[in-house]
């Protein structure tokens, strides 16, 4: 056994509210760059679409994550010749337009024109060419709320085996939100795709990070990311990602984009896994059977021999009891709340979502039907499972069913309890909780303290290695080295 | 062609020229390896990336590998396989195949930095005269490759002689082509040139060729932190 820890994250989708307040905050701190106008390296899309960028989940195209190849696990682009012989031109290369032409506006026109008859108004001008542009085809959430016709948002892969046709209809329209971001996956593909070896997991606290010294912009972690979340730096010619902030987390604070969720739906912790089983886990046979392998390779913090074993393999004090109280081993293994994205990637990531419950169609509350017990049946919400199944478990409704469940038990619970004073624990029957699990996910999942949310422990960067040669340094110089002054005077917004 | 000039170009100029290009390739790899990559403009638009990009890689690469082998090996060597008449018909066929793959794709990448508006505004001046003075050159090899198959065997091994007797550091190098066609003259000139400018540009990318990555054990990389384990 080889004990690891990783900062992981819980997404709480029942409570996002698409603010977009995480995709801000994370785009003034770590993209407003030339040649990363485009980059969200967190986004929040409205599901049912194709997303950001186009048809993301459509690993036919893209090619992102793994496959097994006579049961070995490769990536899906190709095996090492494979990539290699692309090395000229990916196939597999998304293009800007595919996220999409980054703009701004000539805003000086509106007080710098001269005086006309009709008042002047501001182009929307191309931030890669600077010249104006017609249209604005597409933008990084185009899809906002359920924008655009059905018709196109539902060629998503996610309603590939649900009939559909009925969710075109009003009375039957649903909608959820996505926030993404890197998963940090314990089996990245984009590690594996590069060629130069620049993309590595930290082995410490698991971020994946990229090497802007040794990337040479190859680009076949972009394909290779089934998530789509390495971003091809059109102007240093490099790719970039999601750092889980890891300066932040290096000190025990959450990330900008946790930090700042006014949803409070985050969730950071540790969690322990034995790095040993991750090739096993990923390659089980049925892609149904993912969700459970990956649950598997968690090691419980809480069993005296665990903890032992990995006291003795140099686990920090501080990162095995942050790992006790962490609140993404409770929602994912504990209390089976929180899923994996896409597990049939393969990559075994480490951002969980919460499903989100939905309102119970309109029959229920006529009284006509769905009523399980006390419960709504969750086959009456309006979101399918079936398709929350696809998003989260590679199609296996049962788990997710399970958690919507156990989500409704724990409102009838904590209704009855503080409304109408009666601790009704008939409801929890059949949910696999009690009482006292209840009051604890309630005090997680709804209330939500900073202090519940985020358990991060503070690294031992001190042992790592001697810092004493980074001072006066320049710190993070955004992959243009230290004297880029135009890195250095860059606009709040990312206009140029 | 005066004999002076004949001597400073084919006998001195390509050591100058391999001084010059070895002290520039050492020196930006020591000083600045971070700023060797790719250059990829594939992101920004992908037409004619494909076609033009493996095209032109494929070919000169193989073309490069032709005339490695053509120019340096001895001819006591080669006469183990071959005649000196059935290498210069190995080299013409595969020098104009490659050759032309190799032109055709980089025209196409020409046409497309110059045509596609994203990849213009977003090219330097740099960027294009590299492609120009590459195509320049191939064109010039092409047709040289025309005047080797028309001319005589004993002209065609004279430049593998000259080759031979430039890296011998032998004095009298440049005198075996000195009646040579301008052409090939001019394409030897051309190459010269393009060696003592590459450290200076992003042709330097090909010294990153991630070789390495077949000799990576496993796909994974994971870089060790601040835990100490056990040994």
């Amino acid at each position: 056994m080889k004990i690891q820890a990783q900062i992981a994250m819980v997404l709480n989708l029942d409570k996002c509210i698409g603010c977009h307040t995480c995709s801000v905050t994370c785009k003034n701190v770590w993209t407003t760059r030339k040649g990363m106008e485009y980059a969200w390296f967190n986004n929040v899309e409205t599901k049912p679409g194709q997303g950001y960028p186009t048809d993301w989940e459509n690993q036919d195209k893209w090619k992102g994550g793994w496959v097994l190849d006579k049961s070995k696990l490769r990536p899906r682009m190709g095996n090492k010749a494979g990539i290699m012989k692309n090395i000229f031109s990916n196939p597999y290369l998304p293009q800007i337009d595919d996220y999409y032409e980054p703009f701004t506006f000539n805003y000086s026109i509106l007080h710098s024109s001269a005086k006309f008859v009709t008042p002047p108004s501001a182009r929307p001008h191309s931030m890669i060419t600077g010249l104006p542009m017609e249209k604005i085809e597409k933008g990084p959430n185009w899809e906002d709320d359920l924008g655009g016709a059905f018709e196109e948002r539902s060629k998503e892969k996610n309603f590939d085996d649900i009939d559909k046709e009925i969710y075109s209809k009003f009375e039957n329209a649903f909608m959820m939100y996505l926030p993404r971001l890197c998963e940090h996956c314990l089996n990245p593909t984009c590690v594996a795709a590069c060629p130069s070896g620049a993309i590595y997991k930290r082995e410490d606290d698991g971020v994946v990070l990229i090497d802007q010294d040794r990337c040479r912009g190859w680009r076949q972690c972009v394909s290779a990311c089934p998530y789509k979340k390495i971003y091809f730096n059109w102007k240093t010619k490099r790719s970039e990602k999601c750092t889980l902030c890891y300066p932040k987390i290096e000190n025990g604070e959450p990330t900008i984009c946790s930090e700042t969720c006014v949803g409070r739906i985050r969730y950071i912790g540790v969690m322990l896994y034995d790095a040993e089983k991750i090739k096993e886990s990923a390659s089980s046979e049925n892609p149904v059977d993912l969700y459970q392998s990956h649950l598997d390779i968690f090691l419980d913090p809480n069993n005296p021999e665990i903890i032992a074993e990995a006291r003795k393999q140099g686990i920090p004090d501080n990162f095995i009891d942050a790992a006790q109280k962490s609140p993404v081993y409770k929602m994912a293994v504990e209390w089976k709340v929180a899923f994996p994205l896409h597990p049939e990637y393969r990559t075994l990531s480490m951002v969980w979502y919460t499903p989100p419950l939905s309102p119970i169609q309109e029959e229920v509350e006529s009284g006509k039907l769905g009523f399980n017990g006390i419960i709504p049946d969750v086959d009456m919400l309006r979101i399918p499972v079936k398709y929350l199944a696809n998003m989260f478990t590679a199609g296996d409704e049962k788990p997710v069913r399970e958690a919507l469940v156990k989500m409704l038990a724990m409102r009838a619970f904590m209704r009855g309890k503080t409304v109408e004073n009666s601790e009704d624990e008939a409801v929890l029957s059949g949910t696999g909780l009690t009482a006292e699990m209840v009051e604890e996910m309630y005090r997680y999942m709804a209330i939500a303290d900073y202090e519940d949310r985020f358990v991060i422990p503070v690294s031992h960067k001190e042992y790592a290695f001697d810092a004493f040669g980074d001072k006066a340094g320049c710190g993070f110089s955004d992959g243009e080295g230290c004297g880029s002054m135009e890195s250095r005077l860059k606009n709040l917004f990312g206009g140029m | 062609m005066d004999n002076y000039i004949n001597n400073l170009l084919f006998t001195y100029l390509p050591h100058i020229a391999m001084t010059l290009f070895w002290f520039g390739v050492i020196t930006r790899i020591v000083k600045t390896s971070k700023s060797l990559q790719a250059e990829s403009s594939q992101f920004l638009s992908k037409k004619g990336q494909r076609w033009g990009g493996n095209l032109f890689h494929y070919g000169i690469i193989l073309v490069f590998i032709g005339h490695f082998m053509g120019l340096f090996t001895p001819e006591h060597f080669y006469h183990l396989f071959m005649t000196t008449a059935t290498k210069k018909i190995l080299a013409v066929i595969m020098g104009s195949v490659f050759g032309t793959a190799a032109v055709v794709g980089i025209t196409i990448l020409l046409v497309r930095r110059l045509k596609d508006q994203r990849i213009r505004i977003n090219s330097s001046i740099a960027d294009i005269l590299l492609i120009a003075l590459l195509l320049f050159e191939m064109g010039l090899g092409l047709i040289s490759v025309a005047i080797s198959a028309g001319s005589s065997v004993e002209n065609y091994a004279a430049l593998g002689e000259w080759a031979q007797k430039v890296i011998t550091f032998q004095p009298d190098a440049g005198v075996v082509i000195a009646g040579h066609s301008l052409i090939y003259k001019l394409h030897i000139v051309t190459g010269l040139f393009i060696f003592m400018i590459f450290p200076y540009t992003k042709l330097m990318h090909m010294f990153v060729m991630p070789v390495a990555y077949f000799f990576r054990s496993g796909y994974q990389l994971v870089r060790r932190g601040f835990i100490k384990r056990p040994a």
